[in-house]
């Protein structure tokens, strides 16, 4: 009788939250301790996730990102500030009522041997179960879910010791799966994976949060950051700035995120690109995708592209001619290859 | 009503479970496999245990043991045997589960596969406390001779000197990740301590030098009855814990960041296996002196038989193992057909050392720590 009421008051939660903020950090300092020594890593940081949400933490290497996850986690204490979760301040909870509510990835790989994915996966129950830690008929179904959504089934009986690096990254996400969390928090979840595993686990992460997962994930890789995530979490020098990835280009946000004069943000494609000054121009003659592959191999080797003519330019190939054609005043050079137009052109021309 | 219905959900529940699930009755298989070899490991326990019943120095008939065990007749052989040889053999099994299941829960806690009471040094910190108050009281305090208070007195200081080296070893961890240097540290420790017993050996007076020398020799034999009581006490209670802290014993197997983010609390989880591997590995150490290699190997030797990492068959399966490989070291030090006793703890040192080899030879980067 009572169970059934607290499970009404419990949706009642959970309908409510599902319209506010289920994630929230308000002046939160973070940082560490040595002795009685603090040592706070940035200002007081503002920011806030709403269900569902698939927010990427960007910033650059040591300015306090795996530190904001951990202190978010419960791993770190904060030194000031309040985070809420579901409404409720994180000191509020016990650290079991904790791990029901996140979950946490961190760049540690797990080596223990004789470990299969399957119970690997089981340990993420372990809020959820007896002292024992014994797994029951509904932790089961749940373990089992898991696999499958992490796309993990067929590999339960693999040991972890043998998993391909996106493999084990599957694994661990299963394992927080199994938590049956609200929010999942990862550090760096695409370093050291391939591009094909890479792209498995982001698009993993972006079904999950569809699904209504809310998860928080920290990340060096800025396209992945720019095109997918629905939010951002920029950490600069002075400032935490949220908001959709467009807004903060249109914002000029990332022009802050590399204090140095060697990197540029392109406006255009939402790129990163070598700061190439004292450029000269250089007409291109074509279209199409001939054209975009030359354009990118001529601002490698230094030059800009011009709209209109100069005295030195070049063809791309086309139908009949399968060449690139450097003309320079009267003579011109036929090439075979991009490789071969950038010596050429660093040769001087 | 509600109750058939529910009882009914629960079997149709099960049945899906059953037929969509084959990693379930592969769960189910391995449960099936592993329920033999416990029930082997248990009879074959049982198996040594009377046999080291049987051997000594003097050779006994079977009748005669069965007659000194159910009917008094009151001549050598009962006092051979209900004096000597059953305490021994108690003492052995004892003895294997207490330093088995301690070094078992040191290898988890700190992830570490050379972890262990002996090569980590604290051992040693136990015999450091018995040199204490071997050396440090009056001769009354002997091993030989104590008197119960004498033996609680005894197994504390080592309780003390096991737990001041586990935190030490504890803080240096923290300090430095590789499995390889804290070993290093563990083995210096050992050697410091053993050269601050040998100063405090210096200035001893005879009497309480040849009291503790005997005692540093090792013996599964020379326990008194009170002594056994104790020993068998502690060890019950460091059992109790051990069972107790299964499940945060597998949470820590995925690290100390993991453990905690799944609402584990790592530092009161630590503190209680810590008090746990400081009582069985102290209080085998006072009364048996430091005996090598078994809290190393055992745990190993189980996880090769279970191929599980999982701590609720990993606990029972070292402790019967870790009963069995005592006793049947107990057998061989007998040297049965000879009158001459070997050291128990080179033979145990014989038998784990392989073990240990082997798995330092097969711990490769990229696969499991331990």
């Amino acid at each position: 009788m009572g169970d059934s009421e607290q499970k009404k008051g419990f949706r009642f939660i959970l309908m409510d939250i599902s319209k506010t903020k289920i994630l929230s950090i308000d002046s939160l300092k973070i940082g560490y301790a040595y002795g009685k020594r603090q040592k706070i890593l940035l200002p007081p940081l503002t920011a806030s996730a709403r269900k569902g949400e698939l927010i990427a933490v960007i910033g650059r290497n040591g300015i306090g990102k795996s530190t904001l996850l951990r202190t978010i986690i419960g791993l770190q204490p904060s030194y000031g500030g309040t985070i809420m979760i579901m409404g409720k301040k994180i000191n509020e909870y016990s650290r079991l009522e904790m791990a029901q509510q996140i979950g946490y990835i961190s760049t540690e790989v797990v080596k223990v041997s004789n470990m299969r994915v399957r119970d690997l996966v089981a340990l993420g129950r372990f809020p959820h179960t007896n002292w024992t830690g014994k797994i029951t008929g509904k932790d089961f179904e749940v373990i089992t879910e898991s696999v499958n959504k992490a796309g993990m089934s067929g590999f339960e009986n693999r040991f972890i010791s043998e998993l391909s690096d996106g493999e084990r990254q599957r694994a661990m996400i299963a394992r927080v799966l199994a938590q049956d969390t609200e929010i999942m928090l990862m550090d760096e979840p695409t370093a050291f994976l391939d591009i094909n595993s890479k792209f498995e686990v982001v698009n993993l992460m972006l079904e999950l949060s569809k699904k209504g997962k809310t998860i928080i994930f920290s990340t060096h890789d800025f396209n992945i950051a720019v095109n997918q995530a629905d939010k951002i979490w920029l950490i600069i020098e002075n400032e935490l700035t949220e908001g959709a990835p467009e807004d903060l280009v249109l914002r000029g946000s990332f022009d802050h995120l590399f204090d140095t004069s060697m990197v540029k943000f392109n406006y255009e494609d939402g790129s990163f690109s070598f700061r190439k000054e004292n450029r000269s121009k250089i007409y291109i003659a074509g279209e199409g995708i001939m054209r975009y592959w030359t354009e990118k191999a001529i601002i490698r080797a230094g030059y800009s592209v011009s709209d209109t003519n100069t005295p030195v330019f070049i063809q791309v190939p086309s139908e009949n001619n399968k060449k690139w054609v450097l003309f320079s005043g009267d003579s011109s050079v036929l090439l075979n290859s991009l490789y071969d137009l950038v010596s050429r052109l660093q040769k001087g021309i | 009503m509600s109750c058939i219905i529910t009882e009914k959900l629960n079997k149709n529940f099960t049945l899906k479970l059953k037929k969509q699930n084959t990693e379930y009755i592969a769960a189910q298989h391995a449960g099936k496999r592993n329920t033999l070899f416990f029930i082997v490991l248990a009879l074959l326990v049982v198996c040594f245990f009377i046999l080291d019943i049987f051997f000594g120095s003097v050779s006994i008939k079977v009748n005669d043991v069965l007659k000194a065990i159910f009917n008094s007749t009151g001549n050598n052989i009962e006092t051979i045997i209900l004096k000597f040889r059953l305490p021994k053999a108690i003492t052995a099994l004892t003895v294997g589960i207490a330093l088995s299941l301690s070094g078992l829960q040191m290898q988890t806690v700190f992830r570490n596969p050379m972890a262990g009471p002996y090569v980590l040094g604290v051992s040693s910190g136990a015999s450091l406390g018995v040199a204490f108050v071997i050396l440090g009281f009056s001769g009354s305090l002997t091993p030989g001779n104590l008197h119960s208070l004498g033996n609680w007195i005894l197994v504390a200081a080592s309780w003390i000197g096991a737990g001041a080296v586990t935190l030490l070893i504890m803080f240096i961890s923290s300090k430095v990740r590789d499995i390889m240097t804290i070993l290093i540290i563990g083995i210096m420790l050992a050697s410091g301590i053993s050269a601050i017993v040998s100063i405090m050996q210096y200035f001893s007076n005879e009497t309480l030098l040849k009291a503790y020398v005997i005692w540093t020799m090792g013996s599964l034999g020379n326990l008194s009855a009170s002594q056994l009581q104790v020993l068998l006490i502690s060890v019950s209670i460091g059992m109790l814990i051990s069972i107790f802290s299964v499940k945060m014993l597998n949470a820590l197997l995925l690290g100390e960041n993991y453990a905690g983010s799944i609402g584990l609390n790592v530092r009161f989880s630590r503190t209680v296996i810590f008090t746990c591997t400081s009582i069985l590995a102290g209080s085998v150490t006072a009364f048996c002196g430091p005996i090598g290699f078994i809290g190393i190997a055992v745990p190993h030797i189980a996880r090769i038989i279970f191929k599980t990492p999982d701590h609720r068959v990993l606990i029972p399966g070292t402790i019967l193992t870790g009963a069995l490989i005592m006793l049947i070291s107990d057998i061989v030090s007998q040297l049965p057909g000879s009158n001459n006793v070997l050291p128990v703890n080179s033979v145990t040192s014989l038998i784990g050392i392989p073990v240990v080899i082997w798995v330092i030879l097969n711990r490769r980067k990229d696969s499991g720590l331990f």
